[in-house]
């Protein structure tokens, strides 16, 4: 009997020990990522995966997530949503429903972004959106749903400002109109310029097909506006750049693009591009990085040998942002509280780009982060950030707010 | 306004110039076989993205590396037809209309495969821009215009003045005819296959110089192809060339005159109406 109690015990002992040391083992938690990987829009959201997958093992080798005892392995799953609304309908519904993930990141572009934004908040998970800019997306108060780039309208005024105190008159814009966020860039560029009595005396639109440019920009030419201002990808725009040049444009260009030096030189030479005016966030830039950013272009390039296009680490930041908040509440499991962590964050130390907080946290009660503003030019074969753009973002989360 | 006009007619000529040497090819496959070969846009691309390889990684001069493209191209045609298009042949039609669909789709997949999903521009160094008055000319547009006359030229006197060309035109006309008259009909396909593929890599290597090549363009570039095809007249080579000049200029008037937002629309309207007058494109026979 004696015996039979003590090797029950022992067994009982042993088993204790394997359930501990399992809990203890480490897990694996899948992130997913939904972004263009392929077509026009896979010039932000290829770098947006790449960054992703760099943040994970990143995390991985220092340890992975910790919640509580355990400690939580990053896996990631990238499905291509080629920045089409059905598409990334299909690859959320695929990453919830079969792969059973809870934490979707990525999401670049605005259409496919806000087609899976009308139904997460439906959804037991938490979606953070990257390169996005449709102002739209944080409008609706899904609370488990934020973004790390400012709405589009928020840089469209600081480089609205920015124009007008250059001079110009007239202005001809020439863009991807058809889509919502350059569109709401533009009405704050225009709103801004009226201000000092200058105005936009052209609207051209191109499609994010469209590779050429000369018919457009024939017209415009033939207005003789003092300036163009190009709103659209990086390759279309490159296009419009070098098309301008070829028909014997010589007047200052501004652009919102985000696009890297080799993303440029892939359409465009370096002299067609000497001057032109990048309006945009501050993002990823050598010369106006911090020590993150200089060590994630680094990385990144080693790692994908290429150079990381400037508002990749959007993505990159929403998986440090996702790991603050999983370890601060506890969880991998409730994503409610995971994304309530989430709005409740100061900006975590790892982040790459220059977060504007709002009332001491990364993101306001819209979800919604901000970075600064920046004017950057082309010189000499690459883009040089010239000045900071004055940019609000309590008064900007405050209008945010007050938007349906 | 004149200068505006010349100047939206020399920017559509590059691109008609583009279209017509598609148009060639696939009139010449329709007219002949009478297989609506969709592939072709991806097949174009292909020769635009081996051209690209050629230049950027094999480190060959852009004008070395266009005739081996060209080569390629033909080669390339003359494989398509052997495994592709001629075991069904003699069977209904759907048949080489669901292999035309399934080997766009394997195109394009091998693309994607060989070249990667990132738009690629063929460098060739040709920057100058040339202004007559107020009208600018890009150099490259002014190769292009002139590479797309001469190859449209050879092709019109291979067809022409050529024993093969007219055999060719004999198995359009009546291939029981032509069989009768001792032509060769088992090498036409063949040849029209070696031909169509390297006009349309020709094109393709335009559109990669002119402006870019990614995955899902040639689709844009097939359908209207297919539109030139319509417009200009089924099986008509001087058809061909009428509407793909034609369709480039209208593109470029109209985004500059009435709304770039609906190029592509109006474009099509004007074939439309084109073919409300003439049912059988401009310069197709009448049934």
């Amino acid at each position: 009997m004696f015996n039979r109690v003590k090797t029950g015990a022992l067994a009982a002992l042993a088993m204790a020990l394997a359930t501990t040391s399992a809990c203890a083992a480490e897990k694996k938690l899948t992130i997913g990522v939904a972004d263009a990987l392929t077509g026009g829009g896979a010039v932000y959201g290829l770098p947006q995966a790449n960054a992703v997958r760099m943040a994970a093992d990143e995390i991985n080798a220092a340890g992975g997530i910790k919640v509580g005892s355990d400690t939580y392995k990053i896996d990631v799953i990238a499905y291509d949503d080629k920045a089409n609304p059905t598409e990334a309908t299909n690859a959320v519904r695929k990453l919830i429903d079969r792969d059973g993930v809870k934490y979707i990141l990525g999401f670049c572009c605005s259409g496919s972004t806000s087609a899976v934004a009308s139904f997460i908040g439906n959804e037991n998970a938490v979606m953070l959106v990257g390169n996005a800019a449709e102002r739209s997306i944080t409008t609706k108060k899904i609370p488990n749903l934020v973004r790390t780039r400012p709405p589009a309208d928020f840089t469209g005024q600081a480089a609205g400002t920015f124009i007008a105190r250059k001079g110009q008159k007239r202005i001809a814009v020439i863009g991807a109109l058809d889509v919502g966020f350059y569109a709401q860039y533009v009405d704050s560029v225009e709103r801004e310029l009226k201000k000092v009595g200058s105005e936009i005396i052209a609207r051209e639109v191109f499609t994010l097909r469209d590779r050429d440019m000369t018919p457009q920009l024939t017209k415009i030419r033939a207005l003789n506006p003092d300036a163009i201002l190009v709103v659209g990808y990086v390759e279309s725009a490159a296009f419009v750049y070098r098309q301008a040049v070829e028909l014997g444009m010589v007047i200052p260009r501004y652009g919102f693009t985000s696009g890297s030096e080799e993303q440029f030189l892939r359409v465009t030479t370096s002299e067609q591009m000497e001057g032109v005016w990048d309006l945009r966030p501050t993002e990823l830039d050598l010369l106006s990085a911090s020590k993150n950013g200089i060590a994630y272009h680094a990385n990144y390039s080693k790692k994908y040998n290429a150079s990381p296009s400037p508002s990749s680490p959007y993505a990159y930041d929403q998986l440090y942002v996702l790991k603050a908040a999983i370890e601060a509440s506890g969880t991998v499991d409730d994503t409610a509280a995971v994304a309530k962590a989430i709005r409740a964050l100061a900006i975590p130390s790892q982040v790459v780009m220059q977060y504007q907080p709002v009332d001491g946290k990364m993101f306001d009660v819209n979800g919604q982060a901000y970075t600064a503003n920046g004017a950057f030019q082309w010189q000499k074969g690459k883009w040089v950030f010239v000045e900071e753009l004055p940019s609000d973002a309590k008064a900007y989360s405050v209008f945010l707010s007050t938007l349906n | 306004m004149l200068i505006e006009i010349l100047q939206q007619t020399i920017n559509g000529l590059a691109i008609g110039g583009v279209y017509v040497l598609i148009a060639l090819g696939l009139t010449t496959v329709f007219g002949i076989l009478g297989i609506a070969h969709f592939a072709h846009g991806s097949v174009s691309m292909f020769g635009g993205y081996l051209t690209f390889f050629l230049v950027t990684s094999q480190g060959l001069p852009v004008l070395v590396a266009i005739p081996i493209a060209l080569v390629v191209g033909f080669l390339l045609g003359l494989l398509i037809e052997i495994i592709a298009y001629r075991p069904v042949r003699d069977a209904n039609h759907i048949n080489a209309f669901i292999v035309a669909l399934g080997l766009t789709m394997m195109v394009e997949g091998i693309n994607l495969q060989m070249f990667g999903h990132e738009q690629v521009v063929i460098p060739t160094g040709l920057s100058r821009v040339f202004r007559l008055g107020g009208v600018t000319v890009p150099e490259l547009r002014i190769y292009v215009i002139i590479a797309a006359i001469v190859l449209v030229a050879a092709m019109m006197l291979f067809v022409e003045r050529t024993k093969t060309g007219q055999a060719i035109r004999a198995v359009a006309e009546n291939r029981d005819a032509a069989i009768l008259m001792g032509v060769n009909v088992k090498s036409i396909p063949l040849i029209v296959f070696g031909i169509s593929t390297s006009l349309g890599v020709a094109a393709g290597i335009m559109v990669g110089a002119l402006f870019a090549i990614a995955p899902g363009i040639g689709e844009g570039f097939v359908v209207k192809g297919f539109a030139v095809l319509i417009l200009g007249g089924l099986g008509s080579f001087p058809g061909a060339i009428l509407g793909g000049t034609v369709l480039g200029i209208t593109e470029s008037i109209a985004a500059g005159f009435i709304s770039s937002a609906y190029k592509d629309v109006i474009a099509f309207v004007v074939m439309i109406l084109v073919l409300l007058i003439r049912p059988q494109g401009l310069l197709g026979r009448s049934p």
